[in-house]
Formats: C-alpha cells, structure tokens, sequence
C-alpha cells in the first residue's frame, strides 16, 4: 500500500523516493520462516514496527543490515541496492541493537567517539561529535564512566548517541525505550520525534509499547509470523471501517439503547459502558439528539470513534494465529 | 545537562576512506590493552633482556683489541652458545666472525626471553580481543558499521602485531643500534647492514603465524580463559612432546651415543622449535641438516588457517 507523503514543520522536506522497498524477503532458521516473503516500500517519516515476540521484527532489521544472511529477497535501501550494497547501506544508517551490546572496557565517551571513527569521522571530529550527541542524548557526566557499569537505562541512552553520532539520515531503532523510567522515555520518545521532524531523518521504530508508537510514529508494519500482516499510516488505520460514533449517556440508558435499536442502528456496549453507534455518520448525530430526548436521557459524550492501535495489533496477531 | 545545550546538529564533514578504519579498531583494542597494569608490567620487565646482547656485542668488540674481553668471548661462545666452531674463529681472526657473533646474539635474544615475553603477553591479550567481543555482542556493534570481516579482523591482529613489535622487533633494532654505538668503531655497519632487515624478517616470521593462532583461539569461545588455557597448551604440550621425542632415543641408546639423535626431525610438533628453525634460518646460523621449508610451510598454513578460520566464525555469527 502506498502512503501518502507527509510534510514535516520547519520546511524539512522529506525525500519523494522510498526508504526502503523490500521485495519477497524470506529468511529460514533451520526451516523455520522468520520471515515468509515480506514486500514493503516506507517512506519517509517515523514507521513502527509492531508484532509480537518472535514475529520476524529484529531478523527483519537485521537482515537489512546485512547481519542476517537472506535466503530470498531483493529491493532498495535509501535508493541503494540491497543486499549487494549493504555495506553502503550501514554508511548511512544509524543502529540502535535491540541485544545489550557494549565494547567492554571503554568509557561511555570512547564508546560514542569510537562508532564515530569505524563510520569515517575523523578522530578529533569523532570526540567532538560524540560530545554533542552525548549531551544531546542527556547523558551527561556519566560519559566519563566504563559501559560496563552503566544501568540498563544509560546503555539505551549510550546506543541511542552510537546510533546517532555519524549523522544518518535513517536510523533504525530495536526497543529504544526498553528499561528507561518513565521520564526518560517520554524523553526518548521526544528526541524521536525532534530528530523526524525538525531534522528530517527517516527512522524505523521497532517496540513491542503501542503508546510508544502512537506517540510518535506516522505509519505502521505489524509483523506476525514472518508476514506483513498490516502496513498503513496511522490515520489510515484509525478510521473505522463504517462511519461509527461512541456515545456515553446518562439516565436510562437501556431505553435509549431499544429506541436506537428499532430506529435500525446496530449499537454495541463498550467495556467502559459507552454505546458504540455503527453505521451512522455525522450528518445523522440530530437524530441521536432526538432519540435521547424522547428517552428521557442526557448525552453526555459524543465523538467519532476510532480504531484503537491495540486493537488493530491483536486483530492482526490473532488473524495469523493458526486455527 | 551541558551549560550550552546545542541540541541536535547536522554533521556534514569529510569521512576517512573506509582503509583506514581498521587502525581504529586496532588503537582501541591498544588503548584497552595499555590501560592494564599487569601488562605494562610485563613490558618494561620483557625489555630487561635487551641488556645481555647489548652486553655481548660490546665485549665481542672490546676483545679484538683486548685479551681479557676476547677470553671471555672464547668461553662464552664454547659454553652458554655452544658454538665451539666461533670460539676457534676468535682466536685466529676474530673480525671474520662478527656478522655471525653479532646474529647469533641477537638470535639468542629473539629465541629465549623474548619468545617467552611473547607466549605470556600474547596469553594475556589475544583471548581478551575477539572472545570478549562476542560474549558482549559488541560484534553487532562493529557489523553494524561499514566495516568489512577482513578489516575488523586486520585491526585486531594490529593490536596483537603492535605488543609483539614492542617487544620484539624494537628491542631487536635498539640491541643492533646499540652494537653499533657500543663499538670501536662506526665502520662495523659496513659488515652488520643486514642484521636490522633479518631481524624485521625474524619478527615477521614469529608476529604472523602466532598472531593468526592467538586470534583463531579467542574466535573458538565467549570464555577467554579457554582460549588462554589453548594457547598456553600449544607452546607448554608442544614443548614437552619435543622434548620427550628427542629424549627417549638418547636414553634408549646411551649417552655416548646421543650425538646420532635426529632432533630435528620431530620439531614440527613444537611451535617453540618450528619458529626457533625458521628464526636460526633467517638469521644465517642454521647449521641443521634438515631443510628449514616444512616448517616454513607449517608457519604459513597456520597463519592461512588461523585467518580463516576466524572469519568462517565471524561470518557464521552474521549468516545465522
């Protein structure tokens, strides 16, 4: 499915061409498909990559860098061929690892200025660089201390600065707020976005927290079972099939239920107790007006409902569960 | 937070060609090394030795002026260097035997303290340079990085190359700068211009293959201690299966019979005794009847094997 284009504030145009476009990609472990014959094509813009554990998600990440060996499957990768130029590809893109991977002895510091040199920057450019992107990343003085002794947390913030030194413009993201607080993961969230839009960078967000991707994400690619199972922008994916309306009423509401009922609506009752109104758009919300003062019941919320990410994952996850 | 929050800049500079990369990954791995004390250590204790061939090119030069000296040269050449033949030489025409005095002091410097220095160090470093990184997982690091197999590969060995060059090939170059310096006269580069390349070729020879064996063991385990015991058990086992080889025929046939013992002929199964063939070769000094190219042969498929080995295991860790 193609997706539209979206424009980004501060006159960062993001590029027309694809940054990935994946053909037929299946990859075996031992005869077992992590990923049966994936086709994608995301554009710019901050994309999740949601699915449930063991959906294909990493081996899909990895296999576009190369550290998986693919069985099948061709395509692009910011307009580089993939895999024959995979090497060119890790040039330009910045890796945050979902595994919790480190250079054992180094300081957070050496560790940020040393990605910077392996991806071509100079030495001196290298620290001074890595200095930025490590106050950028609120590491703070910490960069000063060896890896190993640093907390889940600062391990996330650390491979976040690694991933972002080289200055890439796509970065792919495994887990990035995995074991960060509460405010540190708000703060995460808002570099993501800080980096999308006011800098342009395209970004692959894989995570397992839905609020994570709809806090920040512009589309989505659910994964289940090695299989594309949903790839949508967001908005896209809210909108109900059929013009829907959920209405919280107060008074008697089991009144108010059985005259919508007659008058042809199909009604359900949400866990929360508000009525969810199928089938009826916009124009037709007079009606419920009136509906409501014959039963003697007040209206008190009414909105247009939306399909809820979590409910579109599970839908796509249990859709791929074999029967 | 930092006094002056820049926040996120763009980086648009020039990058390094991506050849010298590896140089990263090797100043790294010297950077981590260096900061070891034990190791440190070791080095400044693996320099002592220098002092004795130092020690040695200066009496060989004081005694073809000066009896004493040339007495003492005499009972060293016959006694610890077992080398009768020189002995006699220094007593006829001592300035015919300087190429060889001056080799095979430096050969003895090479063969004894510093192939010893080389085993400990190279214990100590090489299991800590690819068993770690894949313990870590830090190889997704490098991987994710446009950094080819054969230079990361490339950029470790420089981190085992650099200790073993510090220890052999520069204190092998300052004992012949100091011969020089030491003696009489300056003439005596005229006969010695040699030695510098043989001891570069003699480094090469011992830096190569044991760098491939040291890096191919660190690349078998994620526990460096395994890969520490295999190292120390290839130079102690294959030692003692030397010795115990050239040994029981001697005492099979009794001591007046031992000079018709081949020794040589079971020294590849010691890396100690391959290398010291090869080094004696290099060196001009190899009196063996044996030819020296098995165990050329055998340095060269160690350290072909060795490389390959390591990036067969690097490359089964990407092609999972």
């Amino acid at each position: 499915m193609k997706l539209t284009t979206r424009l980004h504030p501060n006159n960062v145009e993001p590029t027309l061409s694809s940054i990935i476009s994946l053909s037929g990609v299946t990859k075996l472990y031992s005869g077992f498909r992590a990923l049966d014959d994936v086709s994608l094509e995301i554009e710019s813009g901050i994309t999740g990559l949601l699915g449930p554990n063991g959906s294909g998600k990493s081996t899909l990440i990895k296999s576009l860098l190369g550290l998986v060996r693919n069985q099948q499957g061709t395509g692009t990768v910011l307009n580089l061929q993939w895999p024959n130029q995979v090497r060119e590809i890790r040039d330009r893109v910045g890796y945050l690892p979902e595994d919790d991977c480190y250079i054992a002895g180094l300081t957070g510091i050496e560790a940020v200025a040393f990605m910077a040199n392996l991806s071509g920057l100079p030495k001196t450019e290298g620290l001074r660089r890595a200095h930025e992107i490590t106050d950028f990343c609120d590491i703070g003085e910490e960069k000063y201390r060896s890896v190993e002794a640093y907390s889940t947390g600062m391990r996330q913030k650390l491979k976040f600065a690694q991933a972002l030194v080289h200055d890439p413009p796509f970065l792919i993201l495994d887990e990035p707020t995995t074991g960060l607080d509460p405010d540190q993961r708000e703060a995460m969230l808002r570099r993501i976005r800080t980096l999308a839009r006011d800098h342009g960078k395209s970004i692959l967000l894989s995570t397992h927290i839905l609020p994570d991707v709809k806090a920040v994400c512009d589309q989505v690619v659910i994964l289940a079972r090695g299989k594309v199972r949903v790839f949508d922008s967001i908005k896209n994916l809210s909108k109900p099939a059929e013009p829907t309306l959920n209405v919280m009423v107060y008074g008697d509401k089991d009144a108010f239920l059985s005259e919508l009922t007659e008058e042809g609506y199909t009604v359900t009752t949400k866990a929360d107790g508000a009525l969810k109104i199928i089938g009826i758009s916009t124009d037709q919300v007079s009606s419920i007006w009136e509906i409501a003062a014959s039963t003697g019941t007040s209206i008190r919320r009414l909105a247009p409902a939306q399909n809820s990410l979590e409910e579109i994952f599970f839908q796509a996850v249990s859709a791929s569960e074999p029967r | 937070m930092p006094v002056h929050d820049l926040g996120y800049r763009n980086w648009g500079g020039k990058r390094n060609h991506h050849l010298i990369r590896p140089l990263f990954v090797a100043r790294s791995g010297i950077t981590l090394i260096w900061r070891r004390r034990m190791l440190k250590l070791l080095l400044l204790v693996a320099w002592l030795p220098i002092a004795i061939p130092a020690i040695g090119i200066f009496c060989f030069e004081q005694g073809l002026t000066d009896e004493s000296y040339r007495r003492f040269i005499v009972q060293t050449l016959r006694g610890p260097m077992e080398r009768p033949d020189l002995a006699m030489q220094m007593l006829e025409d001592p300035v015919s035997i300087r190429h060889e005095v001056w080799s095979a002091l430096i050969l003895g410097f090479f063969r004894v303290p510093q192939l010893y220095s080389m085993v400990l160090l190279i214990g100590l470093i090489a299991p800590l340079l690819i068993s770690y990184d894949l313990r870590s997982k830090a190889y997704l690091q490098y991987f994710s990085r446009p950094l080819s197999t054969n230079e990361y590969i490339v950029g470790k060995s420089a981190v085992i190359w650099f200790f073993l060059g510090m220890i052999t090939t520069l204190p092998g170059l300052v004992v012949y700068l100091l011969g020089v310096l030491l003696s009489p006269e300056l003439s005596v580069v005229s006969t010695t211009w040699d030695i510098p390349l043989r001891i570069l070729m003699a480094s090469v020879a011992l830096i190569i293959p044991t760098t491939a064996l040291a890096i191919s063991y660190s690349a078998c385990t994620v526990e460096n201690r395994y890969a520490s015991f295999a190292w120390f058990a290839t130079w102690i086992m294959g030692s003692v299966a030397y010795q115990i080889l050239t040994n029981i025929p001697r005492m099979g046939r009794g001591r007046r019979n031992a000079i018709d013992v081949d020794t040589e002929r079971w020294l590849l199964v010691s890396p100690y005794h391959t290398l010291g063939k090869v080094e004696t070769w290099i060196f001009g000094l190899d009196t063996g009847e044996s030819s020296v190219w098995p165990a050329v042969f055998i340095l060269i498929a160690i350290s072909v094997i060795g490389t390959l080995f390591v990036r067969s295991r690097l490359i089964a860790r990407l092609s999972v």
